[in-house]
């Protein structure tokens, strides 16, 4: 099997003949970090440059999305016992406080978790201190914090100043997104950056990861 | 009327589909003319059109009061079942949020029915007919954006491709429903109907705007159609960057297109000089300008707007989606004002 067959499994969003072979290269003795790194991730990254350019939509993103974490799940346990495995990097990412909108969110969440992130996600109407509580469970070094409203997105900025305060946290790389959200907003809550899209959003947490 | 027909009048028409206007920013225009009586949400709404000067009105046919079901074990709110036969709740100072789609998988989807809505009332919207001047604009939905608010948008997007013919029966069912709330609109006395079907985000649609061209632009033209032969104009309120499928709107038949976010690249004058010919445009002033920029802003950003936009007719102004509880109301004020100076 050509590794082109996972790829583009990904990029079809095929669930069925991704699961096959993925099983049928860890069976041949594939590593599979190099499975993730090789053909899962790269397949993804097709996506997301698809998506970018309005040459691939949600549904088939999502369709994507699920074939990826279908293939993730299955490498798991290999990954979790294997010496060459990279520890991956976990984002937290959530709507905050007041603001019920998931739609954007959602979308970098699906994004993230087809670039190779573990991914956290509190949902809706996440207090700060959830925030907080959820990166020191998970030992994350990335927050999302996501706001469609004028009038929830100040409480983009609580969620900085309580991890800037925090000893253990101050450090963590906090990124911003939501239609009324923009880069001097960014600046003036002490927010790390600003995506205006979901692509965009992987492309500065890679950043953040210096990948 | 005029303006749909591109007529261009002294005044640039002004004002906002849907409630238009939350209740916090009506009490905040009002002050101490805010009613509290009985019959204080028409009244109250009728004010604030005075007030502002504004010549539209939004209305809709109504359905059945909602059937409470239980409390959100997570927020502790109510949750309510609709007549589509979805559960939601909301919490407070939020948005409603789907709590229990109608279907959980195709199958159940297929074997789904909407309501009878013969027996909706409809006396809203005959009420601001007969008692206003303003031009009625009765509200309804269609396919996508109600498609997605009764499954749950993941799910509704994802069921694009994995159940398609399912979908395309969805829309028929939704689309057939609706088209009997427009005509029962039209009834009632119904100046023009609007059919809101969010399609995009600020980047592009979606999906694909072939698959809407296969699937459901079609079923969106027959009832587009019906709705005209009544002799109706239509309007469609949709988010987003539309820009690709405008050509396919127009086909459709709509009047007059909505929205218009300036954050979406959506803006009229630039969209008039491209589809003028066909297409009319509300909307296009900022709702966060409304929010945050400051009085001076906002008189700049809507005199330029006027005096961009308005050659010819074929615009009215508005903000690109309603005024929301956040805006400031001098923002909205001065809005308005500048409408009724810019004169012709």
């Amino acid at each position: 099997m050509s590794s082109d067959s996972i790829q583009q499994a990904i990029i079809m969003g095929n669930v069925a003949s991704i699961s096959v072979d993925v099983n049928q290269l860890l069976n041949e003795g594939v590593n599979s970090q190099k499975i993730l790194d090789e053909q899962l991730l790269p397949g993804m990254a097709i996506v997301g440059e698809r998506f970018k350019h309005n040459e691939m939509f949600l549904p088939q993103v999502l369709m994507s999305a699920q074939a990826m974490q279908t293939a993730i799940d299955i490498l798991k346990p290999h990954l979790a016992g294997n010496s060459e495995a990279r520890q991956r990097n976990t984002v937290i990412i959530g709507t905050v406080k007041g603001d019920m909108h998931d739609i954007g969110k959602n979308l970098v969440r699906i994004m993230l978790i087809g670039a190779g992130f573990e991914v956290v996600d509190l949902g809706v109407n996440v207090p700060a201190q959830r925030f907080v509580d959820e990166s020191l469970k998970h030992e994350a070094g990335i927050v999302c914090l996501s706001a469609l409203l004028s009038s929830t997105m100040n409480n983009m900025k609580e969620v900085v100043q309580v991890f800037r305060n925090h000893a253990d946290l101050k450090d963590t790389k906090i990124l911003i997104g939501g239609a009324p959200v923009s880069r001097e907003f960014s600046h003036s809550i002490g927010a790390d950056g600003y995506a205006p899209t979901a692509p965009a959003a992987v492309e500065r947490v890679q950043q953040f990861c210096g990948l | 009327m005029s303006a749909l027909k591109r007529i261009e009048t002294s005044r640039v028409p002004i004002g906002e589909i849907g409630g238009g206007y939350t209740d916090v920013i009506i009490q905040a225009v009002l002050g101490d003319k805010y009613d509290l009586g009985p019959d204080a949400n028409f009244l109250n709404h009728q004010s604030i059109r005075k007030i502002l000067g504004a010549d539209i009105v939004g209305a809709r046919v109504t359905g059945p009061p909602v059937e409470m079901v239980g409390i959100h074990e997570e927020w502790g709110t109510e949750t309510f079942r609709d007549y589509w036969g979805a559960t939601h709740t909301q919490p407070s100072d939020a948005t409603v949020q789907l709590v229990d789609p109608i279907a959980n998988s195709p199958e159940e989807l297929e074997s789904w029915r909407p309501p009878d809505v013969s027996n909706f009332d409809s006396s809203h919207i005959s009420r601001w007919k007969n008692t206003t001047d303003f031009f009625v604009l009765a509200t309804l939905n269609a396919g996508f954006d109600l498609g997605y608010e009764l499954l749950g948008f993941e799910r509704f997007m994802m069921w694009t491709i994995q159940a398609r013919e399912i979908m395309k029966q969805y829309y028929e069912k939704l689309i057939e429903a609706n088209l009997a709330l427009a005509l029962m609109s039209v009834e009632a006395g119904a100046d023009g109907i609007l059919i809101a079907d969010d399609l995009a985000f600020n980047t592009g649609t979606f999906v694909d705007p072939d698959y809407l061209r296969s699937d459901y632009f079609p079923i969106l033209k027959d009832m587009v159609t019906e709705i005209k032969k009544q002799g109706l104009p239509v309007f469609f309120h949709s988010d987003g960057d539309l820009k690709n499928i405008i050509p396919d709107l127009i086909d459709c038949g709509i009047d007059v297109l909505q929205s218009c976010d300036p954050n979406a690249n959506m803006d009229i004058p630039a969209l008039k000089k491209e589809f003028g010919q066909d297409l009319a445009f509300m909307g296009n002033i900022d709702v966060d300008l409304l929010a945050n920029g400051k009085v001076n802003e906002v008189e700049n950003t809507t005199r330029n707007l006027i005096h961009d936009a308005r050659s010819g007719g074929g615009f009215i102004l508005g903000t690109s989606n309603v005024v929301a509880s956040y805006c400031q109301p001098e923002n909205l004020k001065a809005m308005y004002a500048v409408a009724h100076k810019e004169l012709k």
